[in-house]
């Protein structure tokens, strides 16, 4: 990782609720999806992933179910709530706001 | 390798096998983890190495796991506070809050205070032995004259705590938060204090045979009038600690770094600092009796020791023996 992580940490909630808008995925299908997605650039890992699904679940934004596979481990997948949904689209409004702000500034 | 990954997986949520969401988590990432070795695997990398990604990618879940122990529990469980003399033997008051609860004289053996928060409680003449409180806020306790043989107090909140005449054998200490605790007249034989937090902890006359120090920034510790002999120190850095008057006599203290401290009138025959690093480091003797200090300074062992000027020239003053010494330069 050689960005600085702590920036990116702090808009996680959103990327995994921007992720689980365009469809129900269980925890590692979602570290694979920012890994790819990013070139390998930003890899998350399992502690910020679960403490971040964790609270979103908490918060209601997300809902979660244990999948049907037979053979491995059951995987627990998560889905976003309309309350998520607007979570979702405020924190967009918020980041598109803070990007303007800041790139005019630094 | 299925069992590999599951032991390592059982040892980090071995505190908290009692809670149901934990649990789920546990198995969540055990199938994350089972995949992500098993496209390592794909993509040609050995077993070993394999496996060694797989564990890195889990990070530092310890926090983790506790944040979401708290969330399964009802913050404002609030508990009656006066315990004294009861028997709680092994009751599960895990995540109870109990704010200077008065635990003295009571029966907690083998008690679950699992992340409960005990902020100032009282557990004088309290049998705890083996009661878990890993991850419990523990701030400002008192534990004096109290058996707590084989307590847990993994990654627990310790700060400000008093341990007092009290036996805290095999006492797990792992991750815990100890900055300004007191122990003080104590038992600490085979405690385990990894990766524990030492600020300005206090250790006064303390036993601490097979006691084991790993991975700890140790800063402003005292760890005064003790028998350390038999502990070990691994991978840890000294700051402004003071060992005055313990017994250190044999111990290896090769490759750590020592920044001002104080060894004075302490037992240091045959201690080894090889490899280690050594910056305003006093070795005064504060008894009359310096021949034995001047005798026990030459059986020390600085090989390939790094060392700072003045404590060089000090330690030179005593005789040391200094061949493979590389001088510091200036801060």
């Amino acid at each position: 990782m050689n960005i600085n992580s702590d920036l990116i940490r702090g808009h996680i909630d959103t990327v995994i609720l921007n992720l689980l808008a365009d469809g129900d995925k269980y925890g590692y299908q979602i570290s694979k999806i920012i890994s790819s997605q990013t070139a390998g650039e930003y890899e998350i890992n399992e502690a910020t992933l679960y403490s971040s699904l964790k609270r979103l679940e908490r918060d209601k934004a997300i809902t979660s179910y244990w999948g049907d596979e037979t053979q491995g481990g059951r995987r627990k997948y998560y889905k976003i709530t309309e309350d998520g949904r607007k979570v979702l689209s405020q924190n967009k409004l918020d980041w598109e706001f803070a990007k303007k702000i800041i790139s005019k500034l630094i | 390798m299925n069992n590999k990954l599951k032991s390592h997986l059982d040892n980090i949520f071995s505190p908290y096998t009692d809670l149901n969401n934990v649990k789920e988590l546990k198995e969540e990432l055990y199938s994350d983890l089972l995949e992500r070795f098993d496209e390592l695997k794909a993509a040609g990398m050995d077993d070993s190495t394999a496996f060694e990604q797989t564990i890195n990618s889990i990070g530092e879940i310890d926090q983790t796991l506790q944040e979401i122990a708290n969330l399964s529990r009802p913050k404002d469980k609030t508990l009656l506070t006066n315990f004294s003399a009861f028997d709680l033997k092994k009751s599960d008051l895990a995540g109870v809050m109990a704010h200077n609860g008065e635990f003295n004289a009571s029966n907690l053996r083998d008690a679950d205070f699992l992340g409960a928060d005990l902020t100032g409680s009282s557990f004088k003449a309290s049998d705890a032995r083996g009661a878990n409180f890993a991850g419990a806020n523990l701030t400002r306790c008192v534990f004096k004259a109290s058996d707590a043989k084989d307590a847990n107090f993994k990654g627990a909140n310790l700060t400000g705590c008093t341990f007092k005449v009290s036996d805290a054998r095999n006492g797990n200490f792992d991750g815990a938060n100890l900055t300004d605790c007191s122990f003080d007249t104590l038992d600490l034989t085979g405690a385990s204090f990894n990766r524990a937090i030492l600020v300005r902890t206090g250790f006064t006359k303390v036993a601490m045979k097979d006691a084991k120090f790993s991975d700890i920034a140790l800063t402003d510790v005292n760890l005064i009038m003790s028998d350390i002999r038999k502990a070990t120190f691994e991978r840890c850095s000294f700051t402004g600690v003071d060992f005055k008057y313990s017994d250190l006599a044999g111990m290896s203290l090769e490759g750590q770094t020592f920044i001002g401290v104080k060894f004075d009138g302490a037992g240091l025959k045959d201690v080894s600092f090889r490899s280690a690093t050594l910056r305003n480091v006093s070795f005064r003797s504060l008894f009359s009796v310096k021949n034995r200090c001047y005798k026990a300074i030459k059986t020390l062992c600085f090989d390939g020791a790094k060392i700072d000027k003045l404590t060089y020239a000090l330690l030179k003053s005593y005789n040391a023996v200094l061949d493979n010494v590389r001088l510091l330069d200036k801060v």
